[in-house]
């Protein structure tokens, strides 16, 4: 069943994430990255940024907690075994630091029904402490039609 | 690169080697355990051809590829991608940039990311940083 267009607009979060140091660590060794702006407290503190900031691409922690709400929200009824991540978009802004409070919000800024498939967005707006953005995203998704 | 150094044109790469046990890693740092990620013999079932990576931890690797040429991890404003093809472990991704314009203090890099097939495996792939 194709995902209704009345849903667009539906609106998810606010969720809040602090940001550990030691996890900042652990996701830029996932993804191979040891910049030391990220890994070294020595490194950090002597940088333009004065200590330890997160990898842009952090924000898919703190800004995908939002898609949790969105896959389990019964009234929109996805097909999760037909569901794939189809696009990405970040925008940055204020780098992101250890013992940040990051408050994310998100709507479903679209909903496509073509013949095969639905493609749904969720856009994602994340603040810090002082309210200053720190990224928006766009996570697309694809769900094939049985 | 010193960011004042940069122009239109200018061009750069860099490759990553997915290793045997990268999608595992990315699962625990980031808490996307789908099995199509973590389960090879689940990736068959479903017709991948067995554990796929997944597409963020792709675009992991190419905001490093940028963020190293910057030298700068702020200087990334923006990244976008369509993923367009399953990323195996044991599989190299490379990312080819190239500027392809400079406005109002910010660099837009076109991006072409393949396999060691030269596949693209991620499309539509693009990204401004500021200088």
């Amino acid at each position: 069943m194709a995902v209704d267009k009345k849903f667009i607009g539906r609106e998810y979060g606010p969720l809040t994430y602090e940001i550990g140091k030691e996890k900042i660590k652990e996701y830029a060794a996932a993804i191979r990255n040891e910049d030391p702006h990220y890994m070294d407290d020595e490194f950090a503190k002597n940088s333009k940024y004065g200590g330890i900031i997160a990898p842009p691409t952090f924000a898919v922690i703190y800004s995908g907690m939002l898609a949790a709400p969105f896959f389990m929200d019964s009234e929109l009824n996805l097909d999760f075994a037909m569901l794939v991540h189809g696009e990405q978009e970040f925008e940055f802004y204020e780098v992101v630091r250890p013992h940040d409070v990051i408050t994310t919000t998100g709507k479903i800024a679209n909903i496509e029904n073509k013949e095969k498939v639905d493609v749904v967005s969720l856009e994602t707006y994340s603040k810090n402490q002082d309210g200053k953005d720190v990224c928006k995203a766009i996570f697309t998704f694809v769900i094939r039609k049985r | 690169m010193p960011s004042k150094d940069i122009k239109v044109g200018d061009e750069f790469n860099a490759a990553q080697e997915v290793d045997k046990y990268r999608a595992i890693y990315y699962a625990g740092a980031s808490g996307d355990f789908n099995p199509i990620h973590i389960d090879p013999e689940f990736g068959k079932q479903v017709g991948l051809g067995g554990a796929i990576l997944q597409g963020l931890c792709t675009l992991g690797f190419v905001a490093k590829a940028i963020t190293d040429w910057t030298g700068d991890p702020g200087s990334l404003k923006r990244i976008k991608c369509r993923f367009a093809k399953p990323v195996h472990m044991g599989d190299t991704i490379t990312t080819e940039a190239k500027v392809s314009s400079i406005e109002g203090g910010k660099a837009s890099l076109e991006l072409k990311v393949t396999n060691q097939d030269g596949q693209e495996v991620l499309t539509m792939t693009s990204a401004d940083v500021e200088l």
